[in-house]
């Protein structure tokens, strides 16, 4: 167990490594150099050669790339990420400020869409065959295949412009709110967009949820537990225990997705998250947010793969007690 | 290791001999499953949008990217969905949109499985290094957000075409590559791949010869998927403002819909609804196909569940339950239902376990063994049906024994020990816990922990070894904690479907011994299922003999394996060699068991009959009194003269 634990984080952290490098390169083998890198077309175009040469010394660019490297690692360490173009402050204090707004509302769609997925997607393998499950399977397959930002659009259209329920634009409303009319005000406005991304994230889960459980409805175990005499809840129970494995691998994994979704959706709602962040970074060629971006998402990439690998023995007895001794 | 074992032939090799009469339209369509409707459904959607692409121009006399008219104009003959800021034709984007995302997809996704194809094979055919590498880097690729990826690169290498193209099929290959390795996996241990590499036939040989051709079907289904996922890639990317700047797609159109707030007035009925229900359609078509495809090679998500059944409370104990036979089954007929072709895997059976007695059924694969033995047990799964028959239980009176006549006594008054036991057991719960659940349904929960210890003690697995789950113990412990679950509540029927396959010989001897064992000192009538004919003569008190579906001998063990009457049953006892006496030459019985789609006239067993006469062909022999002097058997050649 001890050993497959380090193996586990060993593992993670070459690949969290191998991204940094690759994070480290990317911007080196992006067409121009490193004054297109930093500075905005405008000033970048307007240097002389000697001013050029003189900016690539002070921010030791033009040094062997072995030191760069390590002055980027040396970086990192610090949480020291470069200094944004556009805002002209660190990269590490704008991420934080908005990557809270991405949590909830990326935390937010994945619980739901995780419950609501899961519950469907039993349901349909339990009366597969039937018009329940047809009508389920179809109905997810046509909101798995709205384009997310086209949800959120109609979702606007009909929530924010027609009936006037949600705000359609930002996190906050500007007015200074205490307590629980601030949490009120948030949740208000969170409405829209994570109900976006939850549609946006049903489809996987409920497929996966649903084939889950039809493959462990064909095992023998089950039918054991029928012929013993249990009650279709008992035996319902008897198969999904097993087929929650992976449910949750998808659901930790589909994170990816989600954050991936969030850009689009922040886009359609304004709303202050990391997505829209990277968004505008791209608009504004705000590289240095870009690559702080990049990077704070493969550690979450990392880090949800670790913890569903180190979840599972808890899920899988037989991960968590490998055989020890055999009679 | 399937429990069924009647496993029903294909459609496609089953020509449909006996037309399922009873059966009606809407149940074939059930057994179809939904992947034919949305097969048809999403090639419907898809061939639309093909079309569209290709006959673009025939749709529109204006260029997407020319100033057709006055900015904003409301739709008019003119310009059917009107026009958009600058002037430029709405449905010209639409119409020319669905060529550039069509392109864009197919090309990406071609690129990617490409790609993962390359990687899988070398990953998975040459394994080593290269597969821990790629398969980590594939891990890592398929948990990233892809669209953030897709951004990050776009903007460092510049928007484009050929870009856009690029980066989708960089952030796609991951996925082909995880599904297609682990089939490479599965193919290279094929015999005929070992052989190949066994006699030194270079990997890329073998790789070209054997694996290619298997794999496609597969890689077909990956090719529809990611192409599938690259659409909705693309329309995001658009829809962000950082696809190809010169070129317009739907995510395009979408972005400048956005960006001019055309959801603000009634623009958006015409400049954001046609653009993303155009993507709607094509990504629901290729998720309908994928779906269709994926079904048709998977048939178990086509199966249809049993229907849920109810426990109702079990009915009072008859005045002769003491008495009357554990089972006793009349004219029992299982069919298994296919769209278009039925295969009747019992055909007419009566057969009758006392209660304290065991009763061998004996035949080879595919004779309907199994399939009795799930009726009898309630839980025979569709497509199987039970068409006719009665069924009596310790003296209750089913009727026909279907799964809701036969639930209420299931664990109770009739329990299995079903085939293949070692994957009986939940992985995922202790063995003490799924005995004592077990037990729960005739005592409170106290009791049903403390008769769980004693019933797996009774069976000979030690204390120390109740807490243990399933895959910590040996083949043959949880054989015996199987048995103690079926024991568990003193059932009057106990079926065992071949109890001790898979074990070695020794543990399958000490678990037949068990049996043999419980049967007396629980007074437990056992219907045992087995191909293993010399070790079931043995233990048994009477035999039956089974071919196609049909008994065609039955008596006390002791005369039918001394002196057995029917062709059949002697040519199976004459497959085995006696431990004693002296040596005879072993004879194998040519032929196989007729597919039973259709019984042909006559004797059943004539085709592989050594001494068939005419009349065999014309009169369908009866189980009639045995000239063994004990028994029946169903044979024209071995009639009693009477």
């Amino acid at each position: 167990m001890k050993r497959h634990l380090l193996r586990t984080v060993g593992q993670y952290g070459a690949v969290l490594f191998a991204a940094i490098v690759l994070n480290f390169a990317l911007p080196r083998l992006a067409p121009g150099d490193a004054i297109d890198y930093i500075l905005p077309d405008e000033v970048a175009a307007s240097l002389t050669p000697a001013q050029r040469t003189e900016i690539l010394d002070r921010f030791g660019l033009d040094d062997p790339m072995p030191e760069q490297f390590r002055a980027y690692l040396a970086g990192i360490a610090r949480g020291d990420l470069l200094v944004s173009v556009r805002f002209g402050r660190p990269v590490t204090a704008l991420l934080f400020e908005r990557v809270g707004w991405t949590l909830l509302l990326v935390g937010g769609s994945l619980a739901l869409s995780t419950l609501i997925g899961a519950a469907l997607g039993f349901r349909s393998a339990w009366r597969r065959g039937t018009s329940t499950d047809t009508g389920a399977l179809g109905a997810v397959m046509f909101l798995d295949a709205l384009p997310p930002f086209f949800v959120g659009t109609l979702l606007l259209l009909v929530f924010s412009v027609g009936l006037g329920w949600f705000p359609s634009y930002g996190a906050l409303s500007g007015q200074e709110v205490e307590g629980l009319a601030l949490v009120g005000q948030v949740l208000q406005r969170a409405v829209l967009p994570v109900a976006t991304l939850t549609i946006a994230g049903l489809g996987p889960m409920y497929l996966v949820a649903r084939s889950a459980l039809v493959g462990e409805l064909q095992e023998d175990y089950v039918l054991m537990a029928e012929a013993k005499g249990l009650t279709d809840r008992e035996v319902r129970r008897h198969a999904s225990r097993n087929a929650l494995l992976p449910v949750s691998t998808v659901a930790l994994v589909g994170l990816g997705t989600l954050v991936g979704g969030a850009a689009v959706v922040e886009t359609v709602f304004s709303y202050p998250g990391l997505g829209r962040l990277i968004y505008e970074s791209v608009l504004s060629r705000d590289y240095p947010v870009l690559q702080g971006a990049f990077l704070l998402l493969i550690v979450t990439v990392v880090l949800a793969n670790l913890i569903n690998d180190l979840a599972y023995p808890l899920l899988d007895p037989r991960v968590r007690r490998p055989r020890a001794r055999r009679a | 290791m399937t429990l069924t074992d009647v496993d029903p032939p294909s459609p496609a090799e089953a020509p449909a001999v006996r037309p399922a009469a009873a059966s009606t339209a809407a149940k074939d369509r059930r057994a179809r499953g939904a992947g034919r409707t949305m097969g048809i459904l999403g090639a419907i959607l898809l061939g639309g949008c093909v079309l569209v692409a290709v006959f673009a121009p025939v749709f529109t006399p204006y260029s997407p990217t020319e100033r057709a008219g006055t900015p904003f104009a409301r739709p008019s003959r003119a310009h059917p969905l009107g026009t958009n800021d600058v002037g430029q034709d709405l449905l010209a984007q639409l119409v020319f949109g669905t060529r550039l995302s069509l392109v864009i997809a197919l090309s990406a996704a071609a690129i990617a499985l490409v790609i993962g194809l390359s990687v899988a094979l070398v990953a998975g055919y040459y394994r080593g290094l290269a597969e821990a590498v790629l398969m980590r880097i594939v891990d890592l690729m398929l948990g990233f957000p892809f669209l953030m990826l897709v951004i990050v690169l776009a903007a460092f290498f510049g928007r484009g075409l050929g870009t856009t193209i690029g980066v989708l099929a960089t952030v796609l290959w991951a996925r082909p590559a995880r599904v297609l390795r682990s089939q490479v996996l599965k193919l290279r241990e094929l015999d005929h791949v070992l052989a190949a590499r066994a006699m030194g036939a270079p990997g890329t040989w073998a790789i070209a010869r054997h694996i290619v051709p298997r794999i496609t079907p597969l890689a077909a289904v990956q090719f529809v998927r990611i192409a599938n996922i690259a659409v909705m890639l693309e329309a995001s990317l658009s829809f962000l403002g950082l696809g190809d700047p010169s070129r317009i797609s739907w995510g395009t159109m979408l972005y400048f819909a956005n960006a001019r707030s055309a959801f603000l007035t009634d623009a958006w009925k015409w400049w954001i609804l046609p653009p993303g229900l155009a993507l709607t359609a094509v990504i629901l078509g290729l998720a309908f196909l994928g779906y269709a495809v994926e079904e048709w090679a998977d048939p178990r998500l086509r199966r249809p569940a049993p229907r849920p059944v109810r426990r109702r409370a079990l009915p009072p104990e008859p005045p002769d339950a003491a008495a009357a036979p554990a089972l006793r089954l009349e004219g029992l007929v299982v069919e298994y239902r296919l769209p278009g072709s039925s295969v009747r895997a019992v055909d007419g059976v009566d057969l009758t376990v006392p209660r304290g007695r065991l009763v061998g059924l004996v035949g080879e694969s595919g004779c309907g063994k199994t399939s009795i033995a799930l009726t009898v047990a309630g839980v025979l799964r569709p497509p199987g049906r039970v068409e006719a028959g009665a069924m009596w239980l310790a003296g209750h009176e089913l009727g026909r024994p279907a799964r809701p006549a036969v639930a209420p006594f299931r664990g109770r008054t009739v329990a299995l020990v079903p085939q293949a036991a070692m994957n009986a057991l939940n992985p995922a719960y202790t063995v003490l816990a799924q005995v004592a659940e077990a037990a729960r349904l005739t005592r409170n929960a106290d009791a049903a922990t403390e008769r769980a210890h004693d019933l797996l003690e009774r069976v000979g697995l030690d204390r120390s070894r109740h807490d243990a789950f399933p895959h910590e113990l040996s083949g043959g412990m949880k054989q015996r904690a199987v048995i103690a679950m079926a024991l568990v509540n003193n059932p009057a029927l106990l079926v065992a479907d071949e109890p001790a396959s898979g074990l070695d010989v020794v543990t399958r001897a000490q678990v037949l011994k068990l049996l043999v064992e419980l049967r007396e000192e629980f007074n437990v009538g056992i219907l045992m299922v087995s191909h293993d004919l010399p070790t079931v003569s043995r233990m048994a008190d009477e035999l039956a003999v089974m071919y196609a579906g049909r008994i065609v001998e039955r008596g006390p063990a002791a005369t039918v394996s001394s002196s057995p009457q029917h062709p059949y049953t002697r040519a199976l006892f004459s497959a085995f060699p006696p431990l004693y006496g002296e040596r005879r030459p072993l004879a194998g019985l040519p032929g196989e068991v007729p597919d039973m789609t259709g019984t042909p006239e006559g004797c059943c067993f004539l085709p592989r009959c050594p001494e068939g006469t005419a009349q065999c062909a014309e009169h369908e022999p009866l189980l009639e009194a045995s000239p063994a002097g004990a028994g029946e058997v169903a044979c024209l050649l071995r009639r009693r003269p009477s």
